[in-house]
């Protein structure tokens, strides 16, 4: 273009450019030059510009993977392990999630039952009889209660010890070492046979349910939790908030209002009182309505869970509706939106076609963001036993359950707690991160 | 300012008056009644007892004859768990126990949660404020209930040798700690993390770049110019920060069997009692709303730059 015009910002194309002009500079351009026009870099998409900066993000990526991994824990799981989150088996209650073989269990078995009191008298008397003696019923009650005392063992440091304490401390004198999974008796006796049996891993509850196959479930029923809700939350959101912002004037003012008091209404109260009342109702809804498809659905799916997600979609959308209000408000005076309305677009299509795909950045956040909020509420209603109702299992159902015999079998609380938390943790991480790549102006 | 804060007030009224409203009409839409436990009393023993304590009339009558109690501020009697005993004395009794909780908790969070953000600000970039984001992040990532329940495994005698704290709540202070550490913790990585952004953000602002030029230590810039205005997002917290340390006393007043107001909420939707449900509730809403309203009319005394009435956030 240089040479093109008289000099620099002038708009008087030089005649010497004209006269060197010849036929071949006016011929249609072949398909070739008609290539070359088109600009050499590939155009970016928001969409692929945003993945490349995330794919950039370590802590987002590792997020990722995290969530993937959780994920399929959560609903490939179940396939794989062969027991299910309420089937009670039988024998195998209270497991740990580790075992010690049969000939080890034999072995402490003898190290500590010493001698029964009964086989003590026994003994006792074959001697006397061999000395022609017989015992008097006060020598048998003095055999029967040294037997039992001999139930004990003193250690090095003095201390008297029974029960559990006794066999934690022969298993170590013994040199007997746990090994990872569980079976009961029952089940090690048919893998002496030859049969193949799955472990459980995470142990079994006080019903002998497998603990794994709960936690996978629960974890399952967080992770459904958490996207429902949260697409809930985004469409009524985006519904109330992209109207709001659109019409303004009036209709704003009032809307707004009442955006005011559901914010200030304290929501854990009301969210507590709904989830308990949709619970209950639901319930006496299906038992009168058998056979209604509706209430087959809401019987499938649990009206516990229905009605958490009622309280929830009553509530939540609050803060979605008011950042889409506020992009609404300032896309809404861009050309594009006043050429779509002289071209006679109505409000609704403007809405749908040019504002809310221009916000699509802000809705992915707040939406990614509202996912571990919902887990963290749903657990905590779990907790508190307004929840998912059993025999569904929760991830804060079974902390709160683990609760009682905490000190004995901790590793209850832990299964559930550590997969929660680094569920809500990965979540968090994950929507940082899509916040930093779909909004670079947000990065703190 | 006046106008804002009698605009405010009325609010905060109203906001109450619909909660109010809202717990009403689900209480009563919750099938079953308070006498379901009971040893099925007769047909005529219920409808007696429904007179009794007014159930039997229609529920907008009811509710009318209980906003007219409550501006008298009558609560009416519990119809259950401590049958005929007041709610106000009811709430008298367990709130001061959520309240000490609470306030400890929050009161930790802060004086911990704000130096704490102040120091990764500092040490923005290295090792210390790597460190300290990490466990802020992990912290806000953790439900109170799991912090509370390894807490009372760790110190309660779960590990060998390690039982410091005793497992029930009998009012000593020892029996504080625990709690209080449990119900902080969120708020104190929370506040930590809204310190360091908005000490980041005072950082380098113009005034402290006059400050340093005109010789000032670095303690006395960062916290007589820098902190007080790194405070204001900090305060803005604070008020949605006390409703959720009561939601989360819920829990933690479960972990530690405390006979605190959350945990007496939770048992009296559970049986049902009315009376005990709406005083609860409405009392636990209006302490919410006012702790809001004081938050944000604090907010105007700390940052005189901001203009309440023309739409100023």
């Amino acid at each position: 273009m240089a040479g093109k015009f008289k000099h620099m910002g002038s708009l008087q194309i030089d005649e010497a450019y004209l006269a060197g002009l010849g036929d071949a500079d006016f011929a249609p351009a072949n398909q070739e030059e008609k290539a070359n026009f088109i600009a050499d870099r590939k155009s970016i998409s928001y969409w692929a510009d945003a993945w490349r900066r995330l794919r950039k993000n370590v802590v987002a990526m590792v997020a990722l993977v995290v969530l993937i991994f959780i994920g399929l824990f959560a609903f490939v799981g179940p396939a794989i392990v062969p027991y299910g989150y309420d089937e009670f088996n039988a024998g195998a209650e209270n497991l740990h999630p580790w075992h010690y073989t049969l000939e080890d269990q034999a072995r402490l078995a003898e190290a500590t039952q010493s001698v029964s009191p009964e086989e003590a008298v026994a003994k006792a008397q074959e001697e006397a009889a061999a000395q022609g003696k017989t015992l008097t019923s006060i020598e048998i009650a003095k055999i029967r209660a040294q037997a039992n005392v001999s139930n004990q063992v003193t250690d090095e440091d003095g201390n008297v010890l029974s029960g559990d304490e006794l066999n934690a401390y022969m298993r170590a004198q013994l040199g007997i070492k746990a090994r990872p999974g569980g079976y009961s008796v029952g089940e090690l006796e048919r893998m002496a046979n030859g049969e193949k049996v799955f472990p459980h891993l995470f142990g079994t509850d006080r019903n002998g349910r497998d603990y794994m196959a709960r936690v996978m479930m629960g974890t399952r029923i967080s992770m459904i939790v958490g996207v429902a809700a949260a697409l809930l939350v985004l469409i009524i959101g985006a519904v109330y908030g992209s109207i709001s912002g659109y019409c303004g004037g009036k209709v704003d003012v009032v809307m707004q209002r009442i955006v005011e008091i559901i914010y200030s209404i304290p929501e854990v109260l009301v969210i507590l009182l709904i989830s308990m009342v949709m619970n209950d109702t639901l319930k006496e809804y299906v038992n009168l309505n058998r056979g209604n498809p509706i209430a087959q659905l809401i019987n499938l799916l649990g009206s516990n869970l229905i009605g958490m997600f009622i309280a929830f979609g009553m509530l939540y959308w609050v803060t979605m509706s008011r950042i889409i209000r506020g992009q609404i408000i300032q896309l809404k005076e861009q050309e594009y939106v006043t050429a779509a309305r002289a071209l006679g677009a109505s409000g609704g299509r403007i809405i749908r076609r040019h504002l809310l795909p221009n916000c699509m950045g802000q809705i992915v956040v707040t939406t990614c963001l509202q996912i571990p909020s919902a887990i963290f509420l749903e657990s905590f209603l779990s907790f508190l036993g307004v929840g998912v109702s059993a025999p569904l299992p929760s991830l804060g159902s079974m902390a709160s359950d683990a609760l009682n015999g905490l000190n004995t079998y901790p590793y209850r609380l832990f299964f559930p707690a550590i997969i929660l938390s680094v569920m809500i943790l990965s979540f968090n991480l994950f929507g940082d991160g899509l916040r930093d790549a779909l909004d670079p102006r947000l990065k703190k | 300012m006046a106008k804002y804060v009698v605009k405010r007030v009325l609010m905060a009224l109203l906001t109450v008056l619909v909660v109010a409203c809202i717990t009403f009409f689900l209480m009563n839409a919750i099938p079953g009644n308070p006498w379901l436990s009971d040893k099925t009393p007769s047909p005529q023993v219920l409808e007696n007892l429904n007179r009794k304590y007014g159930l039997d009339q229609p529920v907008h009558i009811q509710l009318v004859k209980y906003l007219g109690n409550l501006s008298r501020l009558d609560l009416g009697v519990s119809i259950k768990m401590q049958k005929n005993y007041p709610v106000i004395n009811i709430i008298k009794e367990m709130f001061p126990v959520s309240a000490k909780i609470g306030g400890f908790a929050l009161l930790w969070a802060i004086l911990v949660g704000v130096p704490l953000g102040c120091v990764a600000a500092y040490n923005r970039g290295n090792a210390v404020d790597s460190v300290l984001r990490v466990i802020c992040t992990v912290g806000i990532s953790l439900p109170s209930f799991v912090v509370a329940a390894l807490l009372s495994f760790l110190f309660c005698g779960g590990l060998p040798n390690m039982k410091i704290f005793p497992t029930m709540f009998d009012g000593t202070w020892q029996s504080y700690i625990l709690p209080c550490f449990a119900l902080g913790f969120y708020p104190m990585c929370y506040i930590s993390r809204q310190s360091r952004a908005a000490m980041l953000d005072a950082i380098n602002q113009e005034y402290i770049k006059t400050a340093r030029a005109k010789g000032l230590r670095t303690g006395k810039v960062i916290f007589k110019h820098a902190l007080r205005n790194a405070l204001i997002p900090v305060i803005t917290y604070l008020g949605p920060q006390v409703a959720f340390t009561l939601s989360g006393g819920f829990v933690v007043e479960k972990v530690f069997n405390i006979p605190g107001l959350g945990r007496y909420f939770v048992q009296s939707i559970q049986n049902r009692d009315y009376p005990v449900i709406m005083g609860t509730t409405i009392f636990l809403a209006t302490f919410i709303v006012m702790m809001n309203l004081v938050v944000d009319l604090l907010y105007k005394v700390v940052d005189p730059r901001i203009n309440l009435t023309k739409g100023g956030k």
